[in-house]
């Protein structure tokens, strides 16, 4: 189901933290399968064979921003470096919007069509932390050369979805900031990739998981916490987003959010 | 069991702009910033006032309303004692704050007035509580 025991974030430059909420590596050490829950965030994620040094066969994935659960293939000694983007960053690190590829990912030749600069990545390395000062500097180098930026506006209105854990409306969100809805849902589209709606949907359930996985709520707790109308409607929340059910959690890796 | 008043928690949307903020508006001086930008202290005497950043409210799993300038104001505010509490209004207004009641003599003999900050939080500007008169001592009847 997951490869968490072998998930690890790694300690970030300071000056990296503007766009960047982490650097993971993992390395999978048996077959099966990889569950990949909407967390509302993008990566860059570079795959090898973690058995080979020096490393030459690198496959570059980016994944857009999903709304749904899917599960990815993995086969013992896969090795992935990945770096989470934060919402609002998409666009500066890659230079397109990330609404271009909700709910898919780019893999391999896509993602280099997609943006070139990432051919960079695959040069062949000399060992797993070589790919992650590469994947480190790739981002610190397009931030430093994109003329884009998230405006003031657009980080605030940004951070309201998530300090509220996805429980206020695109209605309140607009109002507190004296701008329309309409503004409101451009601006969330073109940070995240998702309409207001499904994003704020995406950070309610990941919050709910969190109630329920680290603060060991009761499901009851747990749906009243997060601004479900009752357990059934976070039940079905769960299947839809996650697969699963609140009674049944599986060991998913759950990220680390920043916004 | 008992309990203190340890601190005071304001999540904003910038804590190193609500801190110079601060300073500029209130003439509080800042403690520290923590380097992550995520989290500052005031010095403000015995009770801490401290701020930290909206991303701290999800890192420990809480949900709130955020507070936004033009958004209708959360319902607590911050009381700031000064000496001279119709200058402190001014001065505040020129750096920036929203003025809601100009400071107003009230029947206790305080001088009381509010702002919002620039993340719409309201903001008391007072005069000390004016000294109460002794109390009598207990072991004194006053029915004597």
């Amino acid at each position: 189901m997951t490869l968490s025991a072998c998930y690890s974030e790694l300690g970030l430059a300071a000056d990296l933290s503007n766009e960047v909420e982490a650097v993971w590596t993992s390395v999978s050490d048996r077959a099966g399968s990889y569950r990949v829950l909407p967390d509302g965030r993008c990566d860059i994620i570079v795959r090898f064979d973690a058995g080979q040094k020096p490393v030459t066969d690198m496959t570059v994935v980016i994944t857009g921003p999903i709304t749904r659960f899917y599960d990815v293939a993995i086969e013992p000694g896969m090795g992935f470096v990945g770096v989470r983007i934060r919402p609002g960053c998409f666009e500066k690190v890659l230079g397109f919007e990330p609404a271009e590829m909700a709910n898919s990912n780019l893999i391999g030749p896509d993602a280099l069509a997609a943006c070139p600069a990432l051919k960079s990545l695959c040069m062949p390395a000399q060992d797993q932390a070589e790919l992650v000062a590469r994947v480190t500097d790739f981002v610190r180098q397009r931030v430093a050369n994109s003329r884009f930026k998230l405006t003031p506006l657009g980080r605030s209105v940004i951070s309201a979805f998530h300090a509220s854990g996805g429980r206020l409306r695109i209605s309140d969100v607009a109002g507190m900031h004296d701008v329309s809805e309409r503004t409101v849902q451009r601006l969330v589209v073109k940070a995240t990739g998702l309409a207001p709606k499904a994003f704020a949907a995406v950070l309610q359930f990941h919050r709910a998981l969190r109630l329920l996985r680290d603060h060991r709520l009761s499901a009851a707790d747990a749906a009243l916490e997060a601004g479900f109308s009752d357990q059934a409607h976070m039940s079905r929340v769960f299947r839809r987003m996650g697969g699963f059910s609140p009674a049944r959690l599986p060991a998913v890796t759950l990220v680390s959010l920043r916004d | 069991m008992s309990a203190r008043l340890g601190y005071t928690i304001l999540y904003v949307a910038d804590v190193e702009a609500t801190v110079s903020f601060y300073e500029a508006a209130f003439g509080l001086r800042r403690k520290f910033i923590h380097e992550s930008n995520l989290y500052a202290e005031m010095d403000t005497g015995q009770t801490t006032l401290s701020f930290a950043g909206e991303a701290m409210a999800e890192m420990n799993g809480l949900a709130i309303r955020p507070n936004r300038k033009s958004d209708l104001a959360a319902g607590f505010e911050l009381a700031l004692i000064f000496s001279d509490p119709n200058d402190a209004y001014r001065k505040a207004v020129a750096a920036g704050a929203t003025p809601v009641k100009r400071p107003e003599n009230k029947p206790w003999g305080q001088i009381v007035g509010y702002v919002r900050d620039l993340n719409g939080c309201l903001v008391e500007i007072a005069s000390a509580m004016p000294d109460l008169p002794p109390a009598r001592p207990h072991n004194q009847s006053t029915d004597e």
